[in-house]
């Protein structure tokens, strides 16, 4: 259990001295700057990708392909008036931002983006911070997200975004749940909590360390359900129901002007890429990929090129797909929502770990592999099917919380 | 050690004055925030002690379900949003001395319980340790408390029927 | 507990830029308040009636049943990491630990507490009589009060 307690070899020492707290402070600033340049781009790339999808042009006036087009509009937004409304609870409108961001950008600094390098003469993890419990970090994050679009819409005092942070706060508890039960499904197989560690067991052997080693097809139920509940988390369509324009006018953010609300916008988008950046740890093995053995360190291209390639290709494959997703599907429906996530979501979530974990326990325990499949999906059924019996049908729905 | 103590005291007159600030305020969400200090300063406290699972349960479950579960509540019935005097009333004094007193009591206890045991901090507490305590010791706490949920979920529909 | 430094140094990042932003927008920003801009935003008309007093109580289930399955997940996140060492005993535990809190789960699924669709009436499925205090089972034939999807209703209505 020695690797359960992953620290990074930059405080090994148990001295934190002042060259140390440089590469702490280099890292950070590089991840700040990253976060910040590519939600600028993301968003350029979205429009410009549903453009294409849509058959428009897109933003081609700032910059080259309209590239700084982001830029443009946050330039703009320093310069309009920041309003607040009469009804508001003062303290509280101008807290919501910052509890909106924070987590945005906290959840990112466990991600592993290479492996080992040197900074200064320092070995440590391309990571901002390697936590032995990173997975909970993941959950304590997203679920601190809550606040904001909870607080942004109660302290406007106003009536849509109080309705829609009502909204917004029930869906994104609903799949919270879905969520965390989504990254169970990967640690059942890798048994750490710590991503440096679920990064490194999937490591590039060779091409079909892609099916085997890489968890989104070991675990490729609790990907669907992870995929689906964190593009629930992060609002994006088709579960854009926080911002329905047609019956909220905007949401939780509708009293907030000018920078406030760009910080709002820079907090939804930032959650996108971080999201991806999520699954790509979890599932799509990280940094690793072909080309390189960066683990066993080496020249600059192994340790720092290549895993940053590898990470970043992957990231915006997925990025894109959420682009697509957002051009092709329409909005749900509340209740079709709602459903989802605690109909189905949740339930497949907790029977796939169990069933997981036994046939875990099979292969360590030398059962017979295909008995132990058989009990485990026998009893799982079982749990199904009194639990689909106990759901009511769509005609004779029970009526008695209203 | 010295860094450690700093930061227990700074952490410590943090969480009293968030404390005070849950009593005090008139406003109910302004008490939850503060609450929230208060519940954060004792993960980090956890954090400190070298026990980051405990801390990050306690920022999952308190901070993350239970305080939102009270903001929710306060959202939707739709309490006041401006300062509601009805909130404060004349018994502060009694109230002073009585958390002191209750303070005090506490203080004693827990001082006289532990005051001989030392946790070595150098070496942070292993996840691994604290769940095979749970799953193997405390198996039976464990399985109640799966008893005690499942009596607060069928508590809340029963509370929230009609009929 | 380093390894919390760089998470620090971070937060006090995000807090410097987002003040900062604020602070820059305050100064670059013009600052033209009046009476409609200060009104809370209602597409431009004068806000006449309040919303509705209270929201449903489904919203309070759902927040009820995520705190329940917070605790479960926070107590199952640590098995994923031990369960190995733990064999036949601890695939048990759990699975006992498991199926105690799908029971409340099949009490809220039979009883539409998590159904969000338009208001019918219909009957109950499982435990409806042992749990209810009163009114055995919902008649279904009885007229309803308020169905969205009462033919039965509109039909009185137009007689």
């Amino acid at each position: 259990m020695s690797h359960l307690l992953a620290l990074d070899p930059l405080f090994q020492s148990g001295h934190v001295g002042f060259s140390v707290f440089l590469v702490v402070a280099v890292k950070v600033l590089v991840a700040f700057a990253l976060l910040l340049v590519s939600v600028m781009l993301y968003i350029w790339g979205m429009r410009k990708w549903i453009a294409d999808m849509q058959n428009r042009i897109g933003p081609n006036t700032a910059g080259p392909w309209g590239i700084l087009q982001t830029l443009a509009d946050g330039i703009k937004l320093f310069f309009k008036e920041q309003s607040i409304p009469d009804s508001a609870d003062r303290v509280v409108f101008r807290l919501a931002p910052y509890l909106s961001i924070m987590p945005a950008f906290l959840l990112f600094c466990i991600i592993p983006i290479g492996g080992q390098v040197s900074i200064f003469g320092h070995q440590t993890f391309l990571q901002v911070a390697d936590l032995p419990i990173g997975a909970l970090w993941i959950l304590a994050m997203s679920g601190l997200g809550v606040y904001g679009v909870m607080l942004a819409g109660w302290a406007s005092g106003s009536k849509y975004p109080l309705l829609g942070s009502v909204r917004a706060t029930g869906q994104l508890l609903s799949y919270e749940a879905a969520f965390s039960l989504g990254i169970l499904g990967v640690l059942v197989r890798a048994g750490t909590l710590s991503t440096h560690d679920i990064v490194s067991q999937q490591r590039w052997v060779n091409w079909h360390s892609f099916v085997s080693q890489w968890y989104w097809l070991p675990a490729f139920v609790p990907f669907v359900i992870f995929l689906i509940a964190a593009t629930a988390e992060t609002n994006h369509p088709p579960f854009d129901l926080v911002e329905a324009e047609q019956e909220l006018v905007g949401g939780f953010n509708t009293e907030y002007t000018g920078i406030r609300f760009a910080i709002f916008f820079l907090a939804e988008f930032m959650n996108v890429i971080t999201m991806s950046a999520v699954a790509t740890t979890l599932f799509l093995g990280g940094p690793s990929g072909p080309g390189l053995g960066f683990l066993s360190a080496g020249n600059a291209l192994n340790t720092w090129l290549m895993p940053v390639f590898w990470f970043g290709l992957k990231v915006i494959a997925l990025l894109f797909v959420t682009v697509w997703v957002r051009a092709s599907m329409p909005r749900m429906r509340y209740d079709r929502l709602m459903a989802l996530g605690w109909k189905y979501l949740i339930e497949i979530a907790i029977l796939w770990v169990l069933v997981a974990a036994a046939i875990e326990v099979a292969n360590v325990q030398n059962w017979n592999v295909w008995a132990t499949v058989l009990i485990a999906f026998g009893s799982a059924a079982l749990a199904y099917g009194v639990l689909y019996l106990a759901i009511p049908k769509p005609d004779e729905v029970v009526e008695e919380f209203r | 050690m010295i860094a450690q103590n700093v930061a227990f005291g700074i952490l410590a007159a943090a969480m009293v004055v968030a404390a005070l600030g849950v009593v005090r305020t008139n406003n109910v969400v302004h008490a939850a925030l503060y609450l929230v200090v208060v519940l954060a300063g004792g993960a980090a406290q956890f954090i400190l002690l070298g026990q980051e699972f405990v801390a990050w349960v306690q920022v999952l479950v308190y901070i993350g379900a239970v305080i939102v579960l009270f903001l929710f509540g306060i959202m939707l019935t739709r309490a006041p949003m401006h300062p509601d005097e009805s909130l404060d009333n004349d018994l502060k004094w009694p109230a002073a001395v009585t958390a002191l007193f209750l303070a005090g009591v506490l203080g004693s206890l827990l001082i006289d319980a532990f005051h001989r045991t030392k946790i070595d901090i150098r070496q942070p507490i292993r996840t691994a340790a604290v769940t095979n305590a749970v799953f193997r010791t405390y198996i039976i706490p464990f399985e109640v408390v799966g008893v005690l949920l499942l009596a607060a979920l069928v508590g809340a529909v029963v509370l929230a029927r009609k009929d | 507990m380093a390894d919390y430094l760089p998470i620090l140094v971070m937060a006090a990042l995000v807090v410097a830029f987002a003040s900062l932003s604020f602070i820059a927008s305050g100064f670059l920003g013009p600052k033209r308040p009046n009476a409609a801009k200060q009104a809370p935003y209602e597409c431009g008309i004068v806000p006449e009636e309040e919303p509705a007093e209270r929201f449903p109580v489904k919203f309070y289930l759902v927040a009820m049943s995520f705190i329940v399955l917070d605790v479960e997940i926070v107590f199952l996140y640590p098995f994923a990491t031990v369960f190995r060492g733990l064999g036949l005993y601890g695939l048990i535990i759990m699975a006992v630990f498991v199926l105690v809190l799908l029971v409340p789960f099949a009490y809220l699924l039979s009883v539409g507490a998590l159904d969000w669709g338009p208001a019918r009436r219909g009957v109950e499925r499982v435990a409806g009589p042992i749990l209810r205090t009163k009114h055995a089972v919902i008649d279904p034939n009885a007229p309803h009060p308020g169905g969205r999807d009462n033919p039965d209703d509109e039909e009185e209505v137009a007689a």
